[in-house]
């Protein structure tokens, strides 16, 4: 993700005398086990919080789902309950609608101003460190933080965003009193922090081989057919793998937004994501059961748009290969 | 990476150059302008006086600059306490998590080609599990095991090296030393914590860094897991700190920017001063 890191090629240790080498597997710190069972041993506390923290909290999820659990009391079966009541609950459709207007409008917006910025700064230019330190420091800004400001940004009267567009005559939306203000207003916010995906945009047109580049121009190519014909294809896999993340990243990072801009989830359930009603039925009301199958639905949506994503980037680089 | 010089290969040569890097600065210094100016405002606007109406118009430098309202925010609450809470959170976080993913990611780039695809894959599964998903399974294992309400609740991730991503990134690292490297250390005899220490860590020092200081800020920033496992208001960490800032006086916004920016400030110097290692893909020397 970040960094693409320089490594220079260490020198071999220096021989050591055969006499030392000896004294030193004497010592007694010779390894009992063989390499590999060296290198699980390094591994096991990964794979293990990893089961603890990742695996087994999702496999529990499935279970409760079809629970009624208010954590009070041990979890009482009610079969397929919860889904019933999903799909009659009108404020989860209206979750499933942000969501996916969210995920339509931020993850291609993010993508594109990643890739553009990428393109601008991967060259050589005098200067050119501050520019991308520019462009990535709003990405640091802790996502509370982040929302607080733009709470004061966003505020209709005397909120600094308003207040510019009034300097150019422009009337400002109402932005987190109007539904349609209020997501626009987190797409918006969320289209600053796009600093991981400009590194790995940048370490992806670092590993460009120059000469390709230059092949094209020597063939008389522009500088937009160089882009098309040679950069964008060779740079498709990661925006594709890009894309994947950020879809995920999209679906569950608004709930911060959600909670601090639309307090909870509002104007109106505008800003009510699906992670803000998890939120809200598991730990405002307790309903744990019902909060589980709401976040297989995440799921299901998640693997959907995955899905699909990868089925119409296959057919995109298939077209790529036929034209070559 | 190394880029070639614009001359080698557009003919043309110096002026013509010239010319087309002015151009990449007349775009990018409004982009740059653009990202810094929510920052701009955010430090514009605690440095205005407190108690006084809002700004009818757009300020971008208070007059008069009031400083006041960084300890109006010292005042209002015990920041210290709780960012002593958020740095002891980060300070076991940090170096464990450090220490799991290199030897996560050093023992896949050292496994066999196909173990080592089936753990790179298991771990980007793990990356796609929805975090919603976990939090309530999540806080019934933590309540099960007592760590409700205690730091270790918000240290634990580091025990999976925080996100399966610091450990790819790690992976990817540990592929690009020649493999011949750790050979000829392993034929004297090195075992395999020895290669970690001695070899694959100094080479892969850019990516510790790297992997140190977004893991910081995951600690620093998180809001959403002190939400939900820490009840106490001594056991606080800084962002529940900043909400309850908010929450005190919703008019109130110099000194809320004021606590904004306090939030943000050892963020933006820890990656200032590591910036080089996040953003060294391209050398701008010529």
């Amino acid at each position: 993700m970040a960094a693409t890191p320089n490594v220079a090629p260490a020198q071999a240790d220096p021989a050591v005398p055969w006499s030392r080498r000896r004294a030193h597997r004497r010592s007694g710190w010779r390894p009992r086990l063989g390499y590999r069972g060296q290198l699980l041993l390094l591994l096991t506390p990964y794979l293990l919080g990893m089961t603890a923290l990742v695996w087994l909290p999702a496999l529990l999820g499935l279970p409760l789902a079809f629970a009624d659990y208010s954590l009070l009391e041990p979890p009482r079966f009610v079969g397929l309950a919860n889904f019933r009541e999903l799909a009659g609950d009108e404020i989860f459709h209206t979750a499933i609608f942000n969501s996916a207007f969210y995920v339509a409008l931020a993850v291609p917006l993010r993508l594109l101003g990643a890739a553009a910025l990428a393109l601008l700064l991967f060259r050589p230019l005098r200067g050119g460190g501050l520019y991308r330190a520019a462009v990535y420091l709003p990405t640091v800004v802790p996502d509370l933080a982040w929302a607080l400001l733009w709470l004061w940004l966003l505020n209709p009267i005397y909120g600094p965003v308003n207040q510019l567009l009034a300097l150019v005559g422009l009337p400002g939306p109402a932005w987190m009193v109007d539904e349609w203000g209020a997501r626009f207003a987190v797409v918006l916010m969320m289209s600053w922090q796009i600093g991981e995906g400009l590194i790995i945009c940048l370490a992806a047109l670092g590993d460009v081989p120059e000469e390709v580049l230059a092949q094209s121009a020597v063939d008389g190519a522009t500088p937009w057919q160089t882009l098309a014909r040679v950069t964008l294809p060779l740079l498709a896999p990661v925006l594709l793998i890009l894309l994947m993340r950020d879809t995920i990243f999209s679906l569950q990072a608004n709930f911060v937004p959600a909670l601090i801009l639309g307090r909870g989830g509002g104007p109106n359930y505008a800003t009510t994501f699906l992670p803000m009603y998890v939120y809200t039925q598991a730990f405002d009301y307790l309903r744990f059961g019902y909060a589980a199958a709401m976040t297989w639905a995440m799921y299901g949506l998640t693997a959907l748009l995955l899905l699909a994503q990868y089925r119409v980037a296959a057919r995109w680089r298939l077209g790529f290969r036929d034209a070559e | 990476m190394t880029v070639p010089a614009e001359g080698q290969w557009r003919r043309p040569g110096r002026l013509r150059r010239r010319v087309g890097d002015g151009w990449r600065h007349a775009v990018a210094l409004p982009i740059a302008a653009l990202f810094l100016l929510p920052l701009a405002w955010l430090v514009a606007t605690s440095l205005r006086e407190g108690g006084r109406p809002p700004a009818r118009r757009l300020e971008w430098v208070p007059d008069p600059i009031s400083w006041a309202n960084y300890p109006a925010v010292f005042d209002a609450l015990p920041i210290l306490t709780f960012a002593a809470n958020s740095l002891l959170v980060a300070a076991i976080a940090v170096p464990v998590t450090v220490l799991v993913a290199s030897w996560a990611g050093f023992a896949m780039a050292q496994l066999p080609g196909l173990w080592r695809w089936r753990l790179a894959a298991l771990s980007f599964a793990a990356l796609m599990v929805p975090v919603t998903a976990v939090w309530v399974p999540r806080f019934a294992l933590f309540r099960a095991a007592g760590l409700v309400d205690t730091p270790w609740a918000l240290i634990a991730p580091a025990a999976m090296g925080t996100s399966p991503t610091f450990a790819l990134l790690f992976l990817w690292t540990f592929l690009r030393v020649p493999p011949a490297i750790y050979e000829a250390a392993r034929l004297d005899g090195a075992g395999a914590l020895r290669l970690w220490a001695g070899i694959a860590m100094p080479l892969a020092r850019p990516t510790a860094v790297a992997v140190a200081v977004l893991a910081f800020g995951d600690y620093w920033s998180n809001f959403v897991d002190p939400l939900l496992y820490i009840q106490s208001t001594e056991k606080q960490t800084l962002p529940l700190a900043l909400r309850a800032l908010n929450e005190l006086g919703r008019t109130d916004w110099p000194k809320l920017m004021a606590g904004v920016t306090l939030l943000t400030l050892p963020l933006v110097g820890v990656f200032l001063v590591a910036q080089r290692a996040f953003l060294r893909q391209v050398r701008d020397e010529r």
